[in-house]
Protein backbone atom coordinates (compact mmCIF):
# COMPACT_ATOMS: atom_id res chain seq x y z
CA UNK A 1 0.00 0.00 0.00
CA UNK A 2 2.72 2.53 0.91
CA UNK A 3 6.53 1.76 0.17
CA UNK A 4 8.58 4.51 1.35
CA UNK A 5 12.25 3.97 0.45
CA UNK A 6 15.44 5.70 1.86
CA UNK A 7 13.22 8.94 2.62
CA UNK A 8 15.06 11.77 4.63
CA UNK A 9 14.35 15.54 5.44
CA UNK A 10 17.02 17.03 7.83
CA UNK A 11 16.92 20.60 9.32
CA UNK A 12 19.64 22.53 10.55
CA UNK A 13 22.42 21.10 8.29
CA UNK A 14 21.43 17.32 9.37
CA UNK A 15 21.36 18.09 12.82
CA UNK A 16 17.68 17.09 13.37
CA UNK A 17 14.21 15.58 11.08
CA UNK A 18 15.27 11.91 10.02
CA UNK A 19 17.46 9.92 8.00
CA UNK A 20 17.20 6.81 5.58
CA UNK A 21 13.72 5.77 6.49
CA UNK A 22 12.62 2.71 4.44
CA UNK A 23 9.27 1.29 5.25
CA UNK A 24 6.68 -1.00 3.84
CA UNK A 25 3.12 -0.95 4.51
CA UNK A 26 0.79 -3.86 3.70
CA UNK A 27 -2.89 -2.76 2.99
CA UNK A 28 -4.82 -2.96 6.35
CA UNK A 29 -1.88 -3.03 8.34
CA UNK A 30 -1.66 -0.59 11.16
CA UNK A 31 1.73 -0.07 11.96
CA UNK A 32 2.87 2.02 15.30
CA UNK A 33 6.07 4.71 15.17
CA UNK A 34 7.85 4.71 18.52
CA UNK A 35 10.32 6.91 19.10
CA UNK A 36 12.31 9.13 21.86
CA UNK A 37 10.92 13.22 21.37
CA UNK A 38 12.75 14.59 18.49
CA UNK A 39 13.88 12.11 16.44
CA UNK A 40 11.60 13.33 13.88
CA UNK A 41 8.11 11.52 14.25
CA UNK A 42 5.91 14.23 13.23
CA UNK A 43 8.45 15.58 10.62
CA UNK A 44 7.97 11.87 9.01
CA UNK A 45 3.64 12.46 9.22
CA UNK A 46 4.05 15.35 7.44
CA UNK A 47 6.77 14.41 4.71
CA UNK A 48 4.10 11.01 3.62
CA UNK A 49 1.44 13.54 3.71
CA UNK A 50 3.10 15.62 1.10
CA UNK A 51 2.31 18.79 3.75
CA UNK A 52 6.66 19.15 3.56
CA UNK A 53 7.93 18.51 -0.16
CA UNK A 54 11.57 19.10 0.84
CA UNK A 55 12.08 15.49 1.36
CA UNK A 56 14.73 13.76 -0.63
CA UNK A 57 13.79 9.35 -1.23
CA UNK A 58 10.63 8.12 -2.76
CA UNK A 59 7.64 7.55 -1.82
CA UNK A 60 4.90 5.89 -3.48
CA UNK A 61 1.34 4.55 -2.94
CA UNK A 62 -1.11 2.55 -4.36
CA UNK A 63 -4.55 4.38 -3.88
CA UNK A 64 -7.16 4.19 -6.40
CA UNK A 65 -8.28 7.62 -5.42
CA UNK A 66 -5.43 10.38 -5.56
CA UNK A 67 -7.52 12.69 -4.00
CA UNK A 68 -7.37 11.52 -0.24
CA UNK A 69 -4.65 9.02 -0.20
CA UNK A 70 -4.07 10.07 3.00
CA UNK A 71 -6.09 11.59 6.09
CA UNK A 72 -4.20 13.10 8.61
CA UNK A 73 -4.78 13.78 12.36
CA UNK A 74 -2.35 16.21 13.88
CA UNK A 75 -0.60 16.39 17.26
CA UNK A 76 -3.36 19.00 18.32
CA UNK A 77 -6.50 19.35 17.34
CA UNK A 78 -6.30 22.23 14.57
CA UNK A 79 -10.48 22.86 14.88
CA UNK A 80 -11.32 25.85 13.04
CA UNK A 81 -12.03 27.97 15.91
CA UNK A 82 -14.88 29.54 13.57
CA UNK A 83 -17.05 26.13 12.58
CA UNK A 84 -18.98 24.61 15.58
CA UNK A 85 -18.29 20.69 15.82
CA UNK A 86 -20.03 19.76 13.26
CA UNK A 87 -19.05 22.14 10.58
CA UNK A 88 -15.34 20.86 11.98
CA UNK A 89 -15.97 17.64 11.20
CA UNK A 90 -17.33 17.91 7.62
CA UNK A 91 -14.56 20.43 7.12
CA UNK A 92 -13.58 20.31 3.28
CA UNK A 93 -16.94 18.38 1.94
CA UNK A 94 -19.97 20.15 1.01
CA UNK A 95 -22.76 19.44 4.06
CA UNK A 96 -25.40 17.76 2.72
CA UNK A 97 -23.78 15.39 1.16
CA UNK A 98 -21.93 14.06 4.42
CA UNK A 99 -23.90 15.37 7.24
CA UNK A 100 -25.49 11.71 8.22
CA UNK A 101 -21.72 10.40 8.19
CA UNK A 102 -20.64 13.03 10.41
CA UNK A 103 -23.44 13.01 12.79
CA UNK A 104 -22.63 9.44 12.85
CA UNK A 105 -18.80 9.73 13.60
CA UNK A 106 -19.57 12.32 16.00
CA UNK A 107 -22.26 10.01 17.93
CA UNK A 108 -19.14 6.88 18.01
CA UNK A 109 -16.65 10.28 19.31
CA UNK A 110 -18.74 10.41 22.33
CA UNK A 111 -19.72 14.26 21.21
CA UNK A 112 -23.56 13.76 20.50
CA UNK A 113 -25.35 17.00 22.06
CA UNK A 114 -22.21 18.93 20.89
CA UNK A 115 -22.39 19.36 17.52
CA UNK A 116 -23.22 22.85 17.43
CA UNK A 117 -20.64 23.60 20.12
CA UNK A 118 -17.57 26.11 18.74
CA UNK A 119 -14.25 24.45 19.55
CA UNK A 120 -13.32 27.35 22.58
CA UNK A 121 -16.23 25.77 24.46
CA UNK A 122 -14.68 22.16 24.37
CA UNK A 123 -12.31 20.62 26.39
CA UNK A 124 -9.10 19.60 25.45
CA UNK A 125 -10.36 16.04 24.54
CA UNK A 126 -13.30 16.54 23.40
CA UNK A 127 -11.66 18.33 20.18
CA UNK A 128 -9.35 16.13 19.70
CA UNK A 129 -11.87 13.52 19.67
CA UNK A 130 -14.18 16.06 17.18
CA UNK A 131 -10.70 16.02 15.24
CA UNK A 132 -10.62 12.27 15.29
CA UNK A 133 -14.08 12.20 13.50
CA UNK A 134 -12.86 15.02 11.43
CA UNK A 135 -10.03 12.46 10.23
CA UNK A 136 -12.56 9.59 9.70
CA UNK A 137 -14.66 11.36 7.62
CA UNK A 138 -13.03 10.95 4.64
CA UNK A 139 -12.19 7.54 5.06
CA UNK A 140 -8.84 7.46 3.58
CA UNK A 141 -6.79 4.82 2.24
CA UNK A 142 -3.74 5.78 4.47
CA UNK A 143 -4.29 6.92 7.92
CA UNK A 144 -1.51 9.46 9.69
CA UNK A 145 -2.15 9.79 13.09
CA UNK A 146 0.16 11.70 15.61
CA UNK A 147 0.19 10.82 18.84
CA UNK A 148 -4.25 10.92 19.17
CA UNK A 149 -4.52 10.63 22.52
CA UNK A 150 -1.94 11.70 24.20
CA UNK A 151 -3.92 14.91 25.71
CA UNK A 152 -6.92 12.36 26.73
CA UNK A 153 -7.49 10.70 30.08
CA UNK A 154 -6.54 7.15 30.43
CA UNK A 155 -10.43 6.27 30.58
CA UNK A 156 -11.37 7.96 27.45
CA UNK A 157 -8.22 7.27 26.06
CA UNK A 158 -9.01 3.73 25.84
CA UNK A 159 -12.61 4.05 24.73
CA UNK A 160 -11.04 5.88 21.61
CA UNK A 161 -8.76 3.39 21.41
CA UNK A 162 -11.65 0.23 21.25
CA UNK A 163 -12.96 3.07 18.99
CA UNK A 164 -10.25 2.80 16.49
CA UNK A 165 -10.05 -0.94 16.38
CA UNK A 166 -14.01 -0.81 15.53
CA UNK A 167 -13.36 1.53 12.54
CA UNK A 168 -10.35 -0.94 11.25
CA UNK A 169 -12.16 -3.96 11.98
CA UNK A 170 -15.04 -1.89 9.65
CA UNK A 171 -12.57 -0.14 6.76
CA UNK A 172 -9.27 -2.20 7.29
CA UNK A 173 -7.91 1.41 6.61
CA UNK A 174 -4.16 1.04 6.81
CA UNK A 175 -2.74 3.65 9.36
CA UNK A 176 1.01 4.48 10.68
CA UNK A 177 0.00 5.48 14.05
CA UNK A 178 2.85 7.75 16.16
CA UNK A 179 2.84 7.27 19.66
CA UNK A 180 4.76 7.69 23.15
CA UNK A 181 2.55 5.11 24.91
CA UNK A 182 4.34 1.46 24.47
CA UNK A 183 0.78 0.22 25.81
CA UNK A 184 -1.24 1.67 23.43
CA UNK A 185 1.30 0.40 20.48
CA UNK A 186 1.36 -2.64 21.24
CA UNK A 187 -3.09 -2.99 21.75
CA UNK A 188 -3.61 -1.63 18.40
CA UNK A 189 -0.55 -2.12 16.12
CA UNK A 190 0.34 -5.17 13.93
CA UNK A 191 3.80 -4.03 13.60
CA UNK A 192 6.02 -1.40 16.06
CA UNK A 193 9.00 0.35 14.04
CA UNK A 194 11.34 1.97 16.71
CA UNK A 195 13.10 5.33 15.82
CA UNK A 196 15.20 7.29 17.86
CA UNK A 197 18.60 9.55 17.35
CA UNK A 198 19.25 13.00 16.28
CA UNK A 199 17.95 12.73 13.24
CA UNK A 200 16.21 9.85 14.01
CA UNK A 201 16.71 6.20 12.31
CA UNK A 202 14.87 3.51 12.34
CA UNK A 203 16.47 1.34 15.22
CA UNK A 204 14.59 -1.84 15.06
CA UNK A 205 11.35 -3.30 13.91
CA UNK A 206 8.70 -5.73 15.78
CA UNK A 207 6.11 -7.95 14.67
CA UNK A 208 3.06 -8.46 16.87
CA UNK A 209 1.08 -11.88 16.48
CA UNK A 210 -1.45 -11.60 18.70
CA UNK A 211 -4.99 -11.44 17.46
CA UNK A 212 -7.20 -7.96 17.77
CA UNK A 213 -8.82 -7.61 20.07
CA UNK A 214 -5.88 -8.02 22.44
CA UNK A 215 -6.25 -7.99 26.34
CA UNK A 216 -4.51 -4.80 28.38
CA UNK A 217 -2.59 -7.16 30.52
CA UNK A 218 -1.51 -9.48 28.41
CA UNK A 219 1.73 -11.61 28.90
CA UNK A 220 3.35 -11.54 26.33
CA UNK A 221 2.18 -8.17 25.67
CA UNK A 222 3.98 -7.44 28.67
CA UNK A 223 7.35 -8.97 27.85
CA UNK A 224 7.62 -7.13 24.48
CA UNK A 225 7.07 -3.76 26.27
CA UNK A 226 10.50 -5.01 28.33
CA UNK A 227 12.07 -5.36 25.35
CA UNK A 228 11.30 -1.87 23.80
CA UNK A 229 11.87 0.42 26.69
CA UNK A 230 15.61 -1.30 26.37
CA UNK A 231 15.57 -0.04 23.15
CA UNK A 232 14.48 3.16 23.33
CA UNK A 233 16.84 3.53 26.65
CA UNK A 234 17.83 6.98 27.04
CA UNK A 235 21.17 5.84 28.65
CA UNK A 236 21.99 3.41 26.18
CA UNK A 237 25.35 4.63 24.06
CA UNK B 1 -4.49 16.94 67.31
CA UNK B 2 -1.81 19.67 66.20
CA UNK B 3 -2.98 22.76 66.64
CA UNK B 4 -2.26 23.83 63.05
CA UNK B 5 -5.24 21.42 62.20
CA UNK B 6 -7.50 22.75 65.20
CA UNK B 7 -7.27 26.27 63.26
CA UNK B 8 -7.55 25.55 60.73
CA UNK B 9 -11.03 23.77 61.10
CA UNK B 10 -12.08 27.04 62.93
CA UNK B 11 -11.34 29.38 60.61
CA UNK B 12 -10.94 28.23 57.06
CA UNK B 13 -8.23 29.89 55.40
CA UNK B 14 -9.92 30.24 52.16
CA UNK B 15 -14.10 30.93 51.89
CA UNK B 16 -15.87 31.04 48.60
CA UNK B 17 -19.32 32.79 48.18
CA UNK B 18 -21.37 31.78 45.25
CA UNK B 19 -23.19 34.71 44.24
CA UNK B 20 -25.82 34.32 40.96
CA UNK B 21 -25.40 36.92 38.76
CA UNK B 22 -28.30 39.15 38.96
CA UNK B 23 -30.39 39.01 36.25
CA UNK B 24 -30.39 42.49 35.47
CA UNK B 25 -26.99 42.84 35.49
CA UNK B 26 -26.52 43.74 31.53
CA UNK B 27 -28.99 47.12 32.28
CA UNK B 28 -27.55 47.97 35.46
CA UNK B 29 -23.94 48.69 32.87
CA UNK B 30 -25.94 50.30 31.10
CA UNK B 31 -27.40 52.84 33.49
CA UNK B 32 -24.01 52.91 34.96
CA UNK B 33 -22.50 54.39 32.09
CA UNK B 34 -25.53 57.56 31.68
CA UNK B 35 -24.80 58.06 35.59
CA UNK B 36 -21.57 60.61 34.13
CA UNK B 37 -23.34 62.33 31.22
CA UNK B 38 -26.18 63.09 33.31
CA UNK B 39 -24.49 64.74 36.31
CA UNK B 40 -22.48 66.62 33.23
CA UNK B 41 -26.16 67.72 31.85
CA UNK B 42 -27.19 68.94 35.15
CA UNK B 43 -23.68 71.04 35.71
CA UNK B 44 -24.11 72.20 32.67
CA UNK B 45 -27.55 73.45 32.50
CA UNK B 46 -27.50 74.86 36.62
CA UNK B 47 -24.18 76.88 35.38
CA UNK B 48 -25.62 78.42 31.98
CA UNK B 49 -29.54 78.94 34.00
CA UNK B 50 -27.38 80.87 37.32
CA UNK B 51 -25.34 82.83 35.17
CA UNK B 52 -22.04 81.46 35.90
CA UNK B 53 -20.72 81.15 32.40
CA UNK B 54 -21.68 83.59 29.40
CA UNK B 55 -24.65 82.48 27.03
CA UNK B 56 -22.91 83.70 23.86
CA UNK B 57 -19.84 81.17 25.00
CA UNK B 58 -22.19 78.39 26.47
CA UNK B 59 -25.28 78.39 26.33
CA UNK B 60 -27.71 75.81 27.92
CA UNK B 61 -28.52 72.16 27.01
CA UNK B 62 -32.07 73.11 26.78
CA UNK B 63 -31.03 76.17 24.28
CA UNK B 64 -29.18 73.93 22.21
CA UNK B 65 -32.27 71.55 21.72
CA UNK B 66 -34.63 74.67 21.03
CA UNK B 67 -32.20 75.55 18.55
CA UNK B 68 -31.61 72.21 17.03
CA UNK B 69 -35.30 71.53 16.68
CA UNK B 70 -36.26 74.70 15.62
CA UNK B 71 -34.20 74.35 12.41
CA UNK B 72 -35.34 70.35 11.98
CA UNK B 73 -39.10 72.01 12.17
CA UNK B 74 -37.87 74.64 9.52
CA UNK B 75 -36.99 71.33 7.74
CA UNK B 76 -33.00 72.65 6.96
CA UNK B 77 -31.50 70.60 9.28
CA UNK B 78 -32.56 67.11 7.80
CA UNK B 79 -30.79 68.42 4.64
CA UNK B 80 -27.70 68.71 6.33
CA UNK B 81 -27.80 65.93 7.98
CA UNK B 82 -28.63 63.62 4.58
CA UNK B 83 -25.98 64.91 2.86
CA UNK B 84 -23.50 64.72 5.49
CA UNK B 85 -24.63 61.05 5.74
CA UNK B 86 -24.45 60.40 1.97
CA UNK B 87 -20.73 61.28 2.42
CA UNK B 88 -19.51 59.46 4.87
CA UNK B 89 -21.14 55.99 3.38
CA UNK B 90 -20.60 57.01 0.01
CA UNK B 91 -16.61 57.52 1.15
CA UNK B 92 -16.75 54.77 3.51
CA UNK B 93 -17.65 51.93 0.86
CA UNK B 94 -15.50 53.29 -1.54
CA UNK B 95 -12.61 53.06 0.88
CA UNK B 96 -13.81 49.81 1.98
CA UNK B 97 -13.77 47.94 -1.48
CA UNK B 98 -10.81 49.22 -2.22
CA UNK B 99 -8.79 48.46 0.76
CA UNK B 100 -10.61 44.96 0.24
CA UNK B 101 -8.98 44.27 -3.36
CA UNK B 102 -5.63 45.53 -1.79
CA UNK B 103 -5.36 44.27 1.13
CA UNK B 104 -6.87 41.15 0.00
CA UNK B 105 -3.69 41.01 -3.05
CA UNK B 106 -0.90 42.37 -1.09
CA UNK B 107 -2.07 40.11 2.18
CA UNK B 108 -1.86 36.40 0.35
CA UNK B 109 0.41 37.04 -3.01
CA UNK B 110 3.73 37.87 -1.66
CA UNK B 111 4.42 39.53 -5.63
CA UNK B 112 1.41 42.07 -5.11
CA UNK B 113 2.63 42.62 -1.33
CA UNK B 114 6.05 43.56 -2.48
CA UNK B 115 4.88 45.55 -5.50
CA UNK B 116 2.28 47.52 -3.79
CA UNK B 117 2.93 47.49 0.07
CA UNK B 118 6.03 49.93 -0.09
CA UNK B 119 3.82 52.33 -1.76
CA UNK B 120 1.14 52.21 -0.21
CA UNK B 121 2.97 52.46 3.41
CA UNK B 122 4.52 55.60 1.91
CA UNK B 123 1.58 56.65 0.96
CA UNK B 124 0.26 56.52 4.67
CA UNK B 125 2.87 58.30 5.99
CA UNK B 126 1.22 61.43 4.52
CA UNK B 127 -1.40 62.96 7.14
CA UNK B 128 -4.39 62.24 5.31
CA UNK B 129 -5.51 65.68 5.38
CA UNK B 130 -2.79 67.09 3.12
CA UNK B 131 -4.67 65.72 0.35
CA UNK B 132 -7.11 68.02 0.41
CA UNK B 133 -5.79 70.78 -1.21
CA UNK B 134 -4.93 68.50 -4.50
CA UNK B 135 -8.14 67.07 -4.43
CA UNK B 136 -10.08 70.25 -4.83
CA UNK B 137 -7.24 71.44 -7.35
CA UNK B 138 -8.15 67.66 -9.02
CA UNK B 139 -12.00 67.23 -8.61
CA UNK B 140 -12.97 70.89 -7.47
CA UNK B 141 -14.80 71.42 -4.10
CA UNK B 142 -17.54 69.31 -5.28
CA UNK B 143 -19.27 66.36 -3.73
CA UNK B 144 -16.66 63.94 -5.04
CA UNK B 145 -13.41 65.22 -3.44
CA UNK B 146 -15.20 65.55 -0.29
CA UNK B 147 -16.29 61.81 -0.64
CA UNK B 148 -12.70 60.83 -2.00
CA UNK B 149 -11.18 62.91 1.35
CA UNK B 150 -13.53 60.31 3.51
CA UNK B 151 -12.48 57.24 1.62
CA UNK B 152 -8.79 57.72 1.91
CA UNK B 153 -9.12 58.08 5.59
CA UNK B 154 -11.04 54.78 5.66
CA UNK B 155 -8.98 53.11 3.48
CA UNK B 156 -6.12 52.95 5.69
CA UNK B 157 -6.88 50.98 8.58
CA UNK B 158 -8.95 48.41 6.70
CA UNK B 159 -6.12 48.08 4.44
CA UNK B 160 -3.57 47.43 6.97
CA UNK B 161 -5.97 44.85 8.99
CA UNK B 162 -6.56 43.40 6.55
CA UNK B 163 -3.25 42.36 4.95
CA UNK B 164 -2.27 41.90 8.95
CA UNK B 165 -5.33 39.28 9.52
CA UNK B 166 -4.34 37.70 6.19
CA UNK B 167 -0.56 37.66 6.98
CA UNK B 168 -1.40 36.36 10.79
CA UNK B 169 -2.86 33.46 9.73
CA UNK B 170 -2.28 30.27 11.75
CA UNK B 171 -0.21 28.10 9.38
CA UNK B 172 -1.48 25.38 11.25
CA UNK B 173 -4.98 25.78 10.06
CA UNK B 174 -3.77 26.33 6.43
CA UNK B 175 -2.15 23.21 7.16
CA UNK B 176 -5.71 21.27 7.28
CA UNK B 177 -6.66 22.84 4.05
CA UNK B 178 -3.61 21.47 2.21
CA UNK B 179 -4.62 18.01 3.71
CA UNK B 180 -7.80 18.26 1.99
CA UNK B 181 -6.14 19.76 -1.36
CA UNK B 182 -7.36 22.74 -1.51
CA UNK B 183 -7.30 25.20 -4.43
CA UNK B 184 -5.94 28.65 -4.04
CA UNK B 185 -9.45 29.22 -3.84
CA UNK B 186 -10.69 27.12 -1.33
CA UNK B 187 -8.31 28.04 1.23
CA UNK B 188 -9.01 31.40 0.60
CA UNK B 189 -12.81 30.62 0.96
CA UNK B 190 -12.38 28.60 4.07
CA UNK B 191 -9.60 29.35 5.81
CA UNK B 192 -7.89 31.98 5.72
CA UNK B 193 -11.02 34.83 5.07
CA UNK B 194 -13.05 33.57 7.99
CA UNK B 195 -9.31 33.58 10.25
CA UNK B 196 -8.37 37.11 9.25
CA UNK B 197 -12.57 38.45 10.07
CA UNK B 198 -11.65 39.45 13.67
CA UNK B 199 -8.88 41.50 12.60
CA UNK B 200 -10.93 42.89 9.65
CA UNK B 201 -13.55 43.92 11.58
CA UNK B 202 -11.68 46.00 13.84
CA UNK B 203 -10.24 47.44 10.82
CA UNK B 204 -13.38 48.21 9.52
CA UNK B 205 -14.57 50.21 12.83
CA UNK B 206 -11.08 52.50 12.86
CA UNK B 207 -11.63 53.12 9.34
CA UNK B 208 -15.47 54.09 10.02
CA UNK B 209 -14.56 56.37 12.75
CA UNK B 210 -11.56 58.15 10.74
CA UNK B 211 -14.49 58.44 7.84
CA UNK B 212 -16.59 60.55 10.32
CA UNK B 213 -13.55 62.76 11.59
CA UNK B 214 -12.73 63.01 7.53
CA UNK B 215 -15.98 64.08 6.60
CA UNK B 216 -15.91 67.07 9.25
CA UNK B 217 -12.83 68.15 8.19
CA UNK B 218 -13.68 68.01 4.41
CA UNK B 219 -17.10 69.91 5.64
CA UNK B 220 -14.82 72.49 7.18
CA UNK B 221 -12.97 73.28 4.49
CA UNK B 222 -15.37 73.96 1.86
CA UNK B 223 -18.86 72.61 1.93
CA UNK B 224 -22.37 74.74 1.32
CA UNK B 225 -24.25 71.93 2.87
CA UNK B 226 -23.57 69.27 5.80
CA UNK B 227 -23.27 69.07 9.67
CA UNK B 228 -19.49 70.58 9.08
CA UNK B 229 -20.74 73.41 6.95
CA UNK B 230 -23.27 74.13 9.71
CA UNK B 231 -20.80 74.40 12.30
CA UNK B 232 -18.84 76.69 10.41
CA UNK B 233 -22.10 79.12 9.78
CA UNK B 234 -22.48 78.97 13.94
CA UNK B 235 -19.25 80.05 13.77
CA UNK B 236 -19.70 82.81 11.49
CA UNK B 237 -23.01 84.06 13.08
CA UNK B 238 -21.50 84.02 16.58
CA UNK B 239 -24.43 81.00 17.56
CA UNK B 240 -22.64 78.42 19.88
CA UNK B 241 -25.73 76.63 19.92
CA UNK B 242 -25.44 75.51 16.50
CA UNK B 243 -21.97 74.62 17.07
CA UNK B 244 -22.57 73.02 19.63
CA UNK B 245 -25.77 71.02 18.30
CA UNK B 246 -23.95 70.07 15.28
CA UNK B 247 -20.93 68.27 17.35
CA UNK B 248 -23.40 66.37 19.53
CA UNK B 249 -25.25 65.04 16.22
CA UNK B 250 -21.71 63.76 14.90
CA UNK B 251 -21.61 61.89 18.27
CA UNK B 252 -25.01 60.86 17.63
CA UNK B 253 -24.15 59.57 14.52
CA UNK B 254 -20.65 58.17 14.93
CA UNK B 255 -22.10 56.27 17.78
CA UNK B 256 -24.83 54.63 15.91
CA UNK B 257 -22.90 53.38 13.05
CA UNK B 258 -20.12 52.29 15.41
CA UNK B 259 -22.81 50.46 17.20
CA UNK B 260 -24.08 48.76 14.19
CA UNK B 261 -20.57 47.42 13.47
CA UNK B 262 -20.11 46.41 16.73
CA UNK B 263 -23.29 44.09 16.64
CA UNK B 264 -22.04 42.61 13.36
CA UNK B 265 -19.13 42.17 15.19
CA UNK B 266 -20.50 40.65 18.22
CA UNK B 267 -22.48 38.18 15.84
CA UNK B 268 -19.73 37.14 13.61
CA UNK B 269 -17.69 36.40 16.15
CA UNK B 270 -19.40 34.56 18.65
CA UNK B 271 -16.84 31.85 18.23
CA UNK B 272 -13.98 34.21 19.56
CA UNK B 273 -12.20 32.80 22.80
CA UNK B 274 -12.40 36.03 24.56
CA UNK B 275 -13.42 37.82 27.64
CA UNK B 276 -16.55 39.29 26.32
CA UNK B 277 -17.94 35.69 24.87
CA UNK B 278 -16.67 33.67 28.36
N1 LIG C 1 10.37 23.34 10.19
C1 LIG C 1 11.41 22.98 10.96
N2 LIG C 1 12.55 23.70 10.95
C2 LIG C 1 13.62 23.35 11.71
N3 LIG C 1 13.63 22.28 12.53
C3 LIG C 1 12.53 21.52 12.59
C4 LIG C 1 11.36 21.82 11.82
N4 LIG C 1 10.41 20.89 12.08
C5 LIG C 1 10.97 20.04 12.97
N5 LIG C 1 12.25 20.40 13.28
C6 LIG C 1 13.16 19.69 14.17
O1 LIG C 1 13.14 18.34 13.83
C7 LIG C 1 13.19 17.53 14.99
C8 LIG C 1 12.08 16.52 14.95
O2 LIG C 1 10.86 17.17 15.16
P1 LIG C 1 9.49 16.37 15.24
O3 LIG C 1 8.41 17.33 15.54
O4 LIG C 1 9.33 15.54 14.04
O5 LIG C 1 9.75 15.43 16.51
P2 LIG C 1 8.82 14.30 17.11
O6 LIG C 1 9.53 13.02 16.95
O7 LIG C 1 7.44 14.39 16.56
O8 LIG C 1 8.84 14.72 18.64
P3 LIG C 1 7.66 14.59 19.70
O9 LIG C 1 7.60 13.17 20.06
O10 LIG C 1 8.15 15.44 20.83
O11 LIG C 1 6.42 15.12 19.08
C9 LIG C 1 13.14 18.47 16.18
O12 LIG C 1 14.44 18.57 16.70
C10 LIG C 1 12.69 19.77 15.61
O13 LIG C 1 13.32 20.84 16.27
MG1 LIG D 1 5.61 15.05 17.29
Amino acid sequence: MLTVKKVSRTFQSGATGFENIDLQVKRGEVVGVLGTSGCGKSTLLRVLSGLDPEYEGSIQTKSENRGNAFGMMFQEPRLMPWLDVLDNVTFGFSKPSKKEAALELIETVGLKGFEHHYPKDLSGGMAQRAAIARSLLSQPDILLLDEPFSALDAFTKMQLQDLLLSIWEKHHTTTLLVTHDIDEALYLCDRIVIMRGQPGQIESELFIQRPKPRKRGDAVLGELKEQILKELDFTKR
Amino acid sequence: MSSRTEAAVSSPAVQRTKIKPAPKRKWGGALLGLVLPVLILILWETASRAGWVAPYLLPSPTAVVEEMSGMAQEGELWGHISITLYRVFAGFFAGLAAAVVLGAATGYSRIARQLLDPMLQALRAIPSLAWVPLFVLWIGIGEASKITLVAVGVFFPVYLNLTSGIQGVDRKLIEVGRIYHFTSLQQIKKVILPAALPSFIVGLRSGLSLGWMFVVAAELLGASQGLGYLMVYGQNTSAPAIVIGSILLFAVFGKITDEVLKRIQTRALKWQDNLENA
